[in-house]
């Protein structure tokens, strides 16, 4: 580094505010580029920096100030993703991999203690009507979601089943149990810009496809579909591609067409 | 039941390395205990910045899911003021309507003998700092509470301030240079 014995006044103000994070990018890029060739100023700036960086310290909110406290729910809500993180799947005495305790339930069960650590915050706060606001909206949050994923361990249970139908194709798969009816497929590339995928359903009896749910695949080109009508009701599944917002009868041939026996 | 700050605090900071150490190895317990040590500093400066509590309580869950998944954007040193940077930084990409910071632009990641400076005030809990604070004129204590909460250039600064830009400049090092003094007082009581 080159000894600049006498900086500049106005530069180590400059220090200053690039400490503070307060110069705009370009003056900011300058002092950067001073600081690598002038000791003085970058023991300046490392002074500065360390105390810059903790007026932030000064807004830590206290234990006793609960209105500048974060919601007892935080808590609960990060650990549960951190904890599904870390959770291995576990190995089946036949071998086969499920998957490990379901995040959801983590979730649900870290949202059930979190809703009782939120009561005592209140008693200790007296943050009650904010606190049961909090709840009540948790609460609800917590019951869309123990509905969104009972579904999904429906639909995971549906596509396991060892009593499932399967109606395998190139790419992809109809899968049928009991009344309910899933396509999934693989290896799906992203529809074209304005357009999705659809798929259709052609019931028992009758002769024209069904306009059923429009999807895209997710980034590794999977797309699992649950399908509303009644799988034992249905002659036949399909798949196209339609303009975005679906369409009311196909309008492109047929990417997969599954007859259903 | 949470403990008051300064005891907590005296005992986490000197924790800090060796639970994100753990952290590095996807230790939830060390996660946890961070969490416990430093949430309160996080939604501090999100809500100061952010002014909404919903808004401040999303930055906190980014910011402790950054310190999981990329424990290693931390190189040591006092871990409060890293933390309090990565949430800055992220609260402010809120501000400013950005929905992701290119990690070129992170700049959390000390230099080790930066790392090493910072380090001294491992020790420092929040009502010191805010002493500190405290004591200066208001005229240095604003442009820097504006400066760091508020995200502003010094321009803002001084137009806000109607005052010339040149003395906002130099009350920002003159209030820095204050608050460091007071502060290295209080590390070596």
């Amino acid at each position: 580094m080159n000894q600049h014995r006498e900086p500049p006044h106005d530069m180590f103000d400059n220090v200053a505010v690039y400490a503070l994070g307060a110069l705009p990018p370009a003056e900011a890029a300058a002092v950067r580029r001073h600081i690598a060739t002038c000791d003085e100023c970058a023991q300046e700036y490392a002074r500065l920096k360390s105390a810059a960086a903790l007026v932030g310290l000064s807004a830590e909110s206290s234990v006793a100030d609960a209105a500048n406290c974060p919601s007892a729910l935080l808590k609960p809500r990060i650990m549960a993703k951190i904890r599904a993180s870390t959770v291995p799947a576990r190995e089946t005495a036949a071998g086969r991999r499920i998957p490990a305790w379901p995040a959801y339930l983590v979730a649900a069960a870290c949202i059930a203690i979190a809703i009782g650590s939120s009561v005592w915050n209140v008693v200790l706060t007296g943050q009650v009507k904010q606190a049961q606001q909090e709840l009540a909206r948790d609460t609800q949050r917590s019951e869309t979601l123990a509905r969104a994923l009972a579904d999904e361990r429906t639909m995971l249970s549906d596509l396991m089943g060892s009593d499932a139908k399967r109606y395998v194709q190139s790419n992809g798969e109809v899968v049928t149990r009991g009344s309910r009816a899933y396509v999934a497929m693989h290896d799906l590339p992203q529809p074209p810009r304005g357009k999705t995928y659809q798929a259709w359903t052609l019931p028992k009896g009758a002769t024209k496809m069904v306009p059923s749910l429009t999807f895209v695949p997710d980034a590794h080109g999977v797309a699992v579909v649950a399908l509303p009508p009644d799988a034992r009701a249905t002659a036949a599944v399909a798949v196209s591609v339609e303009p975005e917002g679906g369409s009311k009868q196909p309008t492109s041939k047929p990417i997969l067409v599954v007859p259903l026996t | 039941m949470e403990r008051p700050n300064e005891a907590k605090d005296m005992e986490v900071t000197d924790d800090a390395d060796v639970l994100m150490a753990r952290v590095r190895r996807q230790d939830a317990d060390a996660f946890e205990a961070l969490y416990d040590a430093y949430h309160r500093v996080v939604f501090g400066v999100a809500l100061r910045i952010l002014g909404d509590r919903s808004a401040a309580e999303d930055v906190t869950q980014t910011v402790f899911l950054k310190v999981w998944n990329t424990p290693n954007l931390f190189r040591g040193g006092n871990f409060a003021a890293w933390i309090v940077r990565v949430t800055r930084n992220r609260a402010l990409d809120v501000v400013r309507g950005r929905n992701v910071r290119p990690e070129a632009e992170l700049p959390e990641s000390l230099p080790e003998d930066e790392s090493m400076e910072e380090a001294a005030f491992a020790r420092l809990d929040a009502e010191r700092v805010r002493s500190a604070l405290a004591a200066l004129p208001p005229e240095q204590r604003e442009p820097i509470e504006l400066g760091f909460f508020g995200g502003v250039t010094h321009q803002e600064i001084a137009r806000r301030s109607q005052t010339p830009l040149g003395t906002v400049k130099t009350r920002i090092r003159s209030g820095l240079r204050r608050l460091r003094s007071a502060l290295d007082e209080a590390v070596t009581v």
